[in-house]
């Protein structure tokens, strides 16, 4: 008798403690989700239901291509998803994935997308294609890296996933394997991830908001579903998903800063004009804003240049009523262009290093004054890179070089990587900012190095 | 159509809108004195002058340049500054191989038109972009510094 109530009483104690568990389990789920929020939380969708939303359906290709073939159309929607980026390696075959990710936890590597039955996805039905995208969960069953943007990607339409699957299996298949991931314990247990999914993936799909304009809401589901915009300018929380409290107010991607695109008037683009900011999204640059670099410039290139007139306006519109928050990675005064002697406007302190190579290899074209005799491109006053105190971006521009746009000729920049030495790189890094932002850096031959390991790891 | 003002004549080109202005002078105005280099704006030899201002013209688009007045080193010599910029250069013997000096010359004239009297940090700042692989710099130093004596006084 004693031994059976003693076992009852353990196994009570079990369930208890199991009971416990779970509904920690869930508490902290609910918690996560309630401290990140929802990327499109800040517009209030006042009393009026979805369904009482009147306009064009924001989801789908624009207007121009209503008529088009379901792989037009899914060419265009999976230009918008910006999928090319990460599925294709430097100098790789399009959509054949081996993209390097490089993080602090190991390397991740994209997956080949082209429909190659036994290395891509030729053997995936709509189904299982719609399962990854949505819920980020593989054909296999195993569970995916948030890197592929399943939190974002879950807005889109099931007919719009359709639509670029149909895209994707209308291209030659590439065989290809890509690289194994080199992520430590406990990183690489796949499993995981479910885990961050209920957390953090809302799984859900876009629904119109019936507060806001018909544009408001095909931006919003061009800049959430489409383009992720989010996934580069929105910080993130420890456990590596958005937070949506602090929406675009900047972030890290690669080595490089995606800027604060809130409607902040010093830190974010809440001084730019309406045109300036499509004009930015579509070309990569607008005039007295610099140039788009690094994975925005890819972004641009491969993605958002090939948007419609009328979805960037939209994605600009949507972007502008992002509420502005106040960030303290720019400083909130851009500098004006600097004197048109080299003898003024240099501060004390600086490698004079520095400036030997800037009056060697860069004043040609970016000018003393940091307004380019050549190509307003080329004009860094302006620019948030100039004056960013890390000088992040700068010491990646110098190591890559830079190109806007396909064609050859172009503007473009040389890569410093083998004319200069880390000490080199710095000290030039360091009188540009110096010399053109608001607030002196302080990059060291180190931090170069580390650039140009990390880049070396990602094959870029 | 793309009209050019060129050593103080209006000239007009066939060429898409993103030609480099060197491409532009050399083949299809047969105006050979400016040379290219590196085509990447790092050595200086297709520098020519935009309103008197330095710039090079290989990365410099032709539709970029509206009414600017270009002047190449075929018309430098007309104004007092390039005249004695290039009597400078004769005097001191400067020019070894040759190819980079029509870049080193323009360069420096730009240079003395801003500040008669420079200083060494004042011609580096000028003249750093200019490469000459013969390694003619310290005459060039010299013949700029004689330049300004000629034309300051």
């Amino acid at each position: 008798m004693t031994t059976l109530r003693a076992q009852s009483g353990a196994a009570a104690v079990r369930t208890l403690i199991v009971v416990a568990l779970v509904a920690l389990l869930g508490l902290i789920v609910y918690l996560a989700r309630a401290v990140s929020g929802g990327p499109m939380d800040f517009a209030e969708r006042g009393t009026a239901p979805a369904a009482g939303y009147s306009g064009a359906d924001p989801t789908g290709v624009p207007a121009e291509l209503a008529g088009a073939s379901l792989t037009a159309r899914g060419e265009y929607l999976t230009r918008a998803a910006d999928c090319e980026a990460c599925h294709t390696s430097n100098g790789g075959q399009r959509f054949a994935g081996g993209r390097a990710f490089v993080l602090p936890i190991g390397t991740l590597f994209s997956p080949n997308i082209t429909p190659d039955a036994d290395t891509g996805i030729g053997s995936w039905s709509d189904a299982d294609f719609l399962r990854a995208v949505h819920r980020g969960i593989a054909r296999d069953g195993t569970r995916l890296y948030p890197a592929f943007p399943y939190a974002s990607y879950t807005y889109l339409s099931d007919n719009d996933v359709a639509a670029i699957k149909a895209y994707l299996f209308s291209l030659p298949p590439v065989r290809a394997v890509a690289p194994a991931n080199t992520l430590a314990f406990p990183f690489n247990q796949r499993w995981l991830m479910a885990l961050w999914s209920s957390m953090f993936n809302p799984d859900r799909r876009f629904s119109a908001n019936a507060a806001m304009s018909p544009q408001w809401n095909r931006g919003a589901y061009v800049a959430e579903a489409l383009e992720h915009c989010g996934e580069c300018h929105t910080p993130r929380n420890l456990l590596q998903a958005l937070n949506h409290r602090k929406k675009y107010a900047g972030g890290t991607i690669d080595g490089w800063h995606a800027y604060n695109i809130t409607g902040d008037k010093e830190s974010g683009v809440g001084a730019w004009s309406d045109s300036e900011l499509a004009q930015y999204l579509s070309a990569g640059h607008a005039s007295g804003h610099g140039t788009a670099a690094g994975p925005m410039a890819e972004a641009v290139d491969v993605s958002l240049h090939y948007l419609t007139q009328a979805d960037i306006d939209a994605l600009a519109a949507y972007v502008r009523s992002v509420p502005a928050i106040a960030s303290s990675d720019v400083p909130a005064r851009l500098a004006g262009p600097a004197p048109a002697s080299h003898s003024q406007g240099v501060t004390a302190g600086i490698d004079p290093r520095g400036k030997e190579i800037f009056e060697g290899a860069c004043v040609g074209c970016h000018g003393w004054t940091g307004v380019s005799p050549l190509t307003p491109y080329a004009t860094l006053i302006g620019a948030r890179a100039v004056n960013d105190p890390s000088a992040m971006n700068v010491v990646q521009v110098l190591l890559d070089g830079e190109r806007r746009g396909n064609d050859p000729a172009d503007p473009f920049m040389p890569s410093f990587q083998g004319a200069y030495s880390d000490t080199e790189i710095a000290a030039v890094a360091n009188y540009v900012v110096a010399r053109f932002g608001s607030q002196p850096s302080k990059v060291t031959p180190e931090q170069v190095a580390a650039r140009r390991q990390q880049a070396r790891s990602s094959g870029t | 159509m793309i009209t050019l003002r060129i050593n103080g004549e209006n000239r007009t080109v066939d060429a898409a809108a993103d030609v480099p202005l060197l491409w532009a002078l050399r083949d299809l105005l047969g105006l050979t004195g400016t040379k290219f280099g590196c085509g990447i704006a790092q050595c200086g030899a297709c520098t020519v002058h935009l309103d008197g201002k330095a710039v090079r013209s290989c990365m410099l688009p032709i539709s970029s340049i509206g009414d600017r007045a270009i002047t190449t080193i075929e018309g430098v010599g007309k104004t007092p500054i390039g005249a004695s910029v290039q009597k400078a250069w004769l005097d001191l013997e400067v020019v070894q191989c040759g190819y980079c000096q029509s870049g080193q010359i323009m360069s420096a004239a730009a240079l003395l038109a801003v500040t008669p009297n420079p200083d060494d940090a004042d011609i580096d700042a000028a003249m750093s972009g200019n490469i000459c692989r013969c390694g003619t710099y310290v005459r060039i130093r010299a013949a700029i510094k004689l330049a300004a004596k000629a034309t300051s006084g």
